[in-house]
Formats: structure tokens, C-alpha cells, sequence
């Protein structure tokens, strides 16, 4: 059996500051399969920003960040490689997109000119026509009308969706085996966030990327992922196949989590602690979704 | 009878360099006392634009709004901006980090000089008792507060004024789920016990489904629907109404076959 794209196993980060040590996670173990969309879902302080910062290797370097655990990437251990082994995975084999592409793309250089950086990132010598045709190419897969006008634009010439399909065919622009998407489209209208997930999802079936999907909307995430770990203050509480965890969630955390969503169906609005000693109850884990054995 | 507030042959006109643009075009529409009137759709729809002229902070270009049957004039009296109160999306940049909580909610007592001078600091700890805060966070700076702690502040802060209207702008969207629902519970609670009235602006369909009486959905700065709550999930009018919904993301069996069925009715129709 091959090695799964991603495997964390046990993964602490605190971080140490004049106020003494703030423990951010708590030992979590998780795991992609190669072609696999995983969600890490959870509300804001749960970890699930630091947990891709830790994936890209960015935090590591942070002083006053304090990580152990197993981070493993196609069976490879994160912390063997070298610093230059870890910085050519990144943008390359592992890529994210972030929450709002405004922020994320600079303004003052054109699309096209990013792009060739992002190409360049695989193929160092590529040339600038053949990095404009791979972004045009690019660029017409996640359905931009006039992909050559959109290259010569800047970000901020492009609506808040258009920035968003920039941003997704960016970070496939390069094959990578391994694609975090950070609250991908909570900016956007929801139209648009429809349209933009629908796209995400066959561009990654079609060149069987590995999906970590992090996100605080529980209807997006029950469209777009296969598994769903949830997180609650550093601590996975529950995780199982999407349409199991969402049919019958068991943990207490998950529970509240899911009546809390408003239902178009109109239940009103529901009676529901935001804190409670039951969320810290141990993991559920659903049948058929345990951790796979760390081999070597 | 009259309505609370009325909105007649509405239209905001920014002129730009080359051409101009309608914000808000011809929109009348009518709030009922006690009523909570959903705006909803998408960005530059012009929901924001008529809060802000509902609020006074512009007038419209073309077209009157009256509030109790009397129009507003394009530069309000004290007496009005008191009666209509916002409650802004982000509790963060509304509410100012330099002053103590009770400090801001102080200041609109003094502003329109309700109650007792002496008793305005007793005022400040019934109204944070109201929305569910211990009375001696008002020595608390807002930096202190979490995310759901500051809006209730910044809706406690709306209330100080005895107002009558409440524009409610995105008051949940940057909320975790769990605390949006405490808060909207509390926004629910509130309108009964004080007989508010609330044009509440959002994009979140969800929301609107369980805290809204009517809605009127927006698309480029028209009044494209206005219908009764249950209505408009059943069997909207608009097809755009039927798009919006169907992009909802949901999370229960029986919300996704509600909206397979409006989605249907949208091929029908198409």
C-alpha cells in the first residue's frame, strides 16, 4: 500500500510568549489518501490555520513556536528534509489557496506576470511565452472567459471572483500532489462560492489531487469533502466519511456545531450552550476511518 | 394606517467620471412597527446603499423616505437619528478600542440626554444586563471581549438610544456559528420584549429563513421580490430569488430536496 499524501500523527504546537507557554494543539492525528478531499472543519482559535501553516513547514521556523509530532508528506517525514528540500515542496507539490484572493495577489504586478513566478516555481527556466501559454491554458480550465485580457489585468481590475479562479488555477498551475484551501470563498457571494467550489472540485478530481479543505461552514463542507475531521480547541472530537459524520454526528461538540447551522427549512433559531465540558469529551470515531499504521 | 418607515420612488444616483450609477432604483417599500424585514443579495446590490440612506448618513437622489408618515428631511433632527440605530457587521472597528465599554454606551445617553444625568451609570448596567452581560464589564475595553461579547455591546449600544428601528448590517456574518446563534437568539428576544423593528441586511439566506417576517431580495439595485418569509422559501416569485437559495450551502437532507425542488421550478420556468 502506498504511502497516504498526508500523515500527521500526534502534531503539539504551543507557542511561548512572556505569558508562558499557550498550548494551540493538542496531539492530532490526521491522513490523506492520494486523490482524497479532506475537511478539517472547526470554529476560529481551533488550530485549523496553524495545522496548514505547520503542513507548508512555514511555522517551524517561527521562534517562538514549539511543534513535535509527525508531519509527513508521501511518506517522507517533513522534519528530515532539509530546509531547501522543504522550501522546493512548497508552491510546487504543496500549494494553498488562501481565504481572500485580493490580499493574496499582489497589486502591483499584472496576473500574467505572477503566474510566470508560480510556473517558475516547477520549471525554473521557463521561458515568458511559454509560461503565458501555460497560464492561458490554466486559465481557461477554471472558466475565465478571456484568459489573455486577464493575464495583462491587475487583481484589482478582476471582481472578487475572478481573483478566487486566479488564485485556484495558480495553485494547480503546477500539479501539486497535496492542495490546502483555506476557507476558499468565504468572501465571495454565495452564487459565486457555488460556482467556485463546483470547479475546485472536478479540477482536483480530474488531476486526482489530494484536498485538505479547512473551513468553519459545515454546508460547504459537506458538499465538497469525502471525510471530515472536526476540531475543537486543538483536539480532533470526531472524524468519519462526510455523509456518515453528518447523518449521525455522536460527538456533543459536533452536535451543537451542526444544530447551530440555521436551516432554510426554517427550524428557528436553536437553544445552544457556546461552551460546555461536553466538547472536551474523547474522539469519535466513525467505522472504517481510523488512522492508517506510520510505516518506516 | 401608518407605516413605521416608507420608502417611496427610491433611487441613489453616484455619478462617476464617465457615467453614472444606480445604486437604488426606484425602490418603494413599507416597514410594519415590530416587523423584521430581510434585505438580502449579493455584493452591489445595493442593500449597504439603502441602509445608508434609511440611516441618513446620504439622502436619496430621487424619491422620499418617511419615518411615522412624516418625510425625512436629507439632514436629519437629533430626535430622528435616535429613533433609527445601527448595528454594524464588524463589533471591532464600530466600537472604539479606546474607550471603556461603558464610556460607549454612555456617550449616546449624553448625546440625547435620556434619564437622570446621576442615573446614567445604572442605565449602562441594565443595558448590558439586557443583552446578556454581566453589568461590570462596563470598566471593560472592547479589546477585552470575544467576537460575540463585542456585538452584544454594539446592540446594547443601539438600544441605549430607546430607538424604534434598528438596521441590523451583517450583525452575525463574522461570527463562529455557535455564538451566531446565541446572538440571533438574543436579537429575536430583544424585538419581542421591546417591540423593535428591524431591516435586517445579509447575504446569508440560512438566517433569514429563521429571523425574518419578510424579505426583499435585492439584484443590482432593484426590488426584484418582496414577499412573507414562508413564501419566499416555498415559492418565490423572482428566478433570481430561486438562484440565491439554490447556492445556499445546507446541511440536512430535507434542505437539500428543498432546494433540488426550487431549483426544478427554475429549469421549468427558464
Amino acid at each position: 500500500m502506498t504511502a497516504p499524501t498526508l500523515l500527521i500523527r500526534d502534531l503539539y504546537l504551543a507557542f511561548r510568549g512572556w505569558a508562558g507557554q499557550i498550548d494551540v494543539l493538542h496531539g492530532i492525528s490526521l491522513h490523506i489518501n492520494k486523490g482524497e478531499r479532506v475537511a478539517l472543519v472547526g470554529e476560529s482559535g481551533s488550530g485549523k490555520s496553524v495545522t496548514a501553516r505547520i503542513i507548508l513547514g512555514l511555522l517551524q521556523q517561527t521562534r517562538s513556536a514549539r511543534v513535535s509530532g509527525l508531519v509527513a508528506f508521501e511518506g517522507r517525514a517533513l522534519a528530515k528534509l532539509t530546509e531547501a528540500e522543504r522550501h522546493r515542496l512548497r508552491g510546487n507539490r504543496i500549494s494553498m489557496i488562501f481565504q481572500d484572493p485580493m490580499s493574496s495577489l499582489n497589486p502591483v504586478y499584472r496576473i500574467g506576470e505572477q503566474f510566470h513566478e508560480v510556473l517558475k516555481r516547477a520549471e525554473p527556466r521557463i521561458a515568458p511565452a511559454a509560461a503565458r501559454e501555460k497560464a492561458a491554458a490554466a486559465l481557461a480550465d477554471v472558466a475565465i472567459p478571456d484568459p489573455n485580457r486577464a493575464l495583462d489585468s491587475y487583481a484589482f481590475q478582476l471582481s472578487g471572483g475572478m481573483n478566487q479562479r486566479v488564485m485556484i488555477a495558480m495553485a494547480l498551475a503546477n500539479e501539486p500532489s497535496l492542495l490546502i484551501a483555506d476557507e476558499p470563498g468565504t468572501a465571495l457571494d454565495v452564487t459565486v462560492q457555488a460556482q467556485t467550489l463546483e470547479l475546485m472540485r472536478d479540477l482536483v478530481a480530474k488531476h486526482h489531487t489530494s484536498v485538505l479543505f479547512i473551513s468553519h461552514n459545515l454546508g460547504v463542507v459537506r458538499e465538497f469533502a469525502d471525510r471530515v475531521y472536526v476540531i475543537y480547541k486543538g483536539r480532533i472530537v470526531e472524524h468519519g466519511r462526510t455523509a456518515d459524520l453528518f447523518a449521525d454526528p455522536r460527538h456533543p461538540y459536533t452536535r451543537a456545531l451542526l444544530a447551530a447551522v440555521p436551516r432554510i427549512t426554517g427550524e428557528g433559531v436553536p437553544e445552544i450552550d457556546d461552551v460546555s465540558e461536553d466538547y472536551f469529551q474523547p474522539l469519535v470515531v466513525h467505522e472504517g476511518c481510523a488512522e492508517p499504521e506510520v510505516t518506516g | 394606517m401608518t407605516h413605521l418607515l416608507s420608502l417611496h420612488d427610491v433611487s441613489k444616483i453616484f455619478a462617476q467620471s464617465k457615467h453614472e450609477v444606480r445604486a437604488v432604483d426606484e425602490v418603494s417599500l413599507d416597514v410594519d412597527e415590530g416587523e423584521c424585514l430581510a434585505v438580502v443579495g449579493e455584493s452591489g446590490s445595493g442593500k449597504s446603499t439603502l441602509a445608508n440612506m434609511i440611516l441618513g448618513i446620504y439622502p436619496p437622489s430621487i424619491g422620499t423616505i418617511s419615518f411615522r408618515g412624516e418625510v425625512l428631511p436629507g439632514k436629519r433632527e437629533l430626535a430622528h437619528r435616535r429613533a433609527i440605530q445601527l448595528v454594524q457587521q464588524n463589533p471591532l472597528s464600530s466600537l472604539n478600542p479606546q474607550r471603556s465599554i461603558g464610556a460607549s454606551l454612555r456617550l449616546p445617553l449624553d448625546v440625547h440626554g435620556l434619564g437622570e444625568r446621576s442615573q446614567r451609570s445604572d442605565r449602562v448596567g441594565q443595558l448590558l444586563e439586557e443583552v446578556g452581560l454581566p453589568a461590570d464589564y462596563a470598566g471593560r475595553s472592547p479589546a477585552s471581549l470575544s467576537g460575540g461579547q463585542r456585538q452584544r455591546v454594539a446592540i446594547a449600544r443601539a438600544l441605549a438610544c430607546e430607538s424604534d428601528l434598528v438596521v441590523l448590517d451583517e450583525p452575525t456574518s463574522a461570527l463562529d456559528v455557535l455564538v451566531q446563534a446565541r446572538v440571533l437568539k438574543l436579537l429575536n428576544d430583544l424585538r419581542r420584549k421591546r417591540g423593535l423593528t428591524y431591516v435586517f441586511i445579509t447575504h446569508d439566506l440560512s438566517v433569514v429563513r429563521n429571523i425574518a417576517d419578510r424579505v426583499a431580495v435585492f439584484e443590482r439595485g432593484r426590488l426584484v421580490e418582496l414577499n412573507p418569509t414562508g413564501k419566499v422559501f416555498s415559492d418565490p416569485d423572482h428566478a433570481y430569488t430561486r438562484r440565491l437559495i439554490g447556492a445556499v450551502p445546507v446541511v440536512t437532507a430535507e434542505e437539500v430536496r428543498l432546494r433540488n425542488h426550487l431549483m426544478k421550478k427554475e429549469n421549468v420556468s427558464a
